[in-house]
């Protein structure tokens, strides 16, 4: 098992050639599965040359799994070869549906937070273990709207989530943090009630308001804006609450600003990682 | 029938008809598209505000994601053929 916190950064072609020239300050690379699904041989072997140079954490984006429809077969397989292809230390995935009826969302959306989706999210955890080979660390989605149909708030769904497969959180701490803004909750106490023992690997983004038309505003995650201050506090909390190493990825998906910028979002979150770790000793 | 309401919203989120017939009168939309009782009741609690946020998100997510796998693999090639 590690020993150590480490915090790295989600691999995007615009990023790429400063990520290869800085890997002395990169302790890990994220990158996103769904992107080589399909690829050619030539174009996998790359990523597994990467997976040589740096530790490499795949991370899928449409899956579904939390869901009461289970995921295809063809799906699963994909990623399978992907994982198979590339040997990552771990692969992670949503907890949001992504499809209904035949159509694709395009993007990640919250799932009613019940009973009949928490089994249909065990079911396709278990196929997605038994078709890639591991089970994937599950991730708390940002949503703009409250999950209609659901009877649970989404402290006590993401806790019996992990409690139903069996699975690692990774913890976006950013979509807790929206989340918590959009709908009125305290994301530090409910940091508090999250199993945070089950914490492998954490998520830190930025965002920026939108407002619809009757003036209302909410805090989109568009991952093209600076990790803002209350992250960095959340992930200071998590440090001092955990006594596991944890993983901590900065996602950033467009606006991109120079990659020594981008580096000194890992310093601060190494910092707050150090804080929290010096809190907890205390 | 945790599928079927995925379903709607599924339908919900993409589609404008869909979402300005289920605004206009939300209990007799989601009855007709074959909700039980129980999801009726809670679409007629549907956040407004969310809905239509979450609905323009998507259709964003959507219009800027096709170029990115092309451009993620052209990379790696590139960057395939210097490690050779």
């Amino acid at each position: 098992m590690r020993g150590h916190d480490r915090v790295g950064l989600g691999w995007r072609p615009e990023l790429a050639a400063g990520i290869l020239g800085h890997l002395d300050r990169i302790d890990v690379v994220e990158v996103i599965a769904d992107d080589w699904v399909g690829a050619g041989r030539r174009a996998l072997r790359a990523v597994r040359t990467l997976a040589r140079q740096v530790p490499v954490v795949l991370h899928g984006v449409s899956l579904g799994l939390a869901s009461a429809a289970p995921v295809e077969t063809r799906r699963l397989d994909g990623l399978a070869r992907v994982v198979d292809a590339v040997g990552p230390e771990a692969w992670s995935e949503h907890l949001a549906f992504v499809r209904g009826g035949g159509l694709e969302i395009g993007h990640l959306a919250a799932p009613p937070r019940r009973t009949a989706t928490l089994a249909g999210l065990a079911a396709n955890v278990a196929r997605a273990r038994a078709v890639v080979g591991a089970a994937p660390a599950l991730e708390n989605v940002a949503t703009l709207i409250e999950p209609p149909g659901s009877d649970r708030d989404e402290t006590t769904w993401l806790a019996d989530a992990v409690a139903a497969t069996g699975s690692a959180l990774l913890l976006d701490l950013h979509n807790l943090h929206a989340n918590a803004r959009n709908f009125g909750f305290d994301a530090s106490a409910a940091l508090g009630r999250l199993p945070l023992d089950r914490v492998d690997m954490v998520h830190l983004a930025g965002g920026h308001w939108i407002t619809a038309r009757d003036g209302q505003r909410r805090l989109l995650d568009d991952h093209r804006h600076d990790v803002p201050d209350p992250v960095y506090a959340l992930l200071m909390e998590l440090a001092a609450r955990a006594p596991q190493p944890l993983t901590v990825l900065l996602e950033r998906d467009g606006d991109y600003p120079a990659l020594e910028h981008l580096l000194g979002e890992l310093d601060r979150a190494r910092a707050a990682l150090a804080r929290g770790r010096a809190e907890r000793a205390a | 029938m945790s599928a079927a309401l995925e379903t709607y919203l599924t339908r919900l989120y993409l589609d404008t008809d869909t979402r300005r017939a289920f605004l206009t009168d939300p209990r007799t939309a989601a009855a007709k598209a074959g909700l039980d009782a129980t999801d009726v009741a809670a679409l007629e609690q549907i956040d407004r505000v969310g809905l239509e946020l979450a609905a323009h998100s998507f259709a964003a997510k959507r219009a800027a994601a096709p170029r990115r796998d092309r451009l993620a693999r052209l990379v790696a090639r590139l960057r395939c053929l210097r490690w050779r």
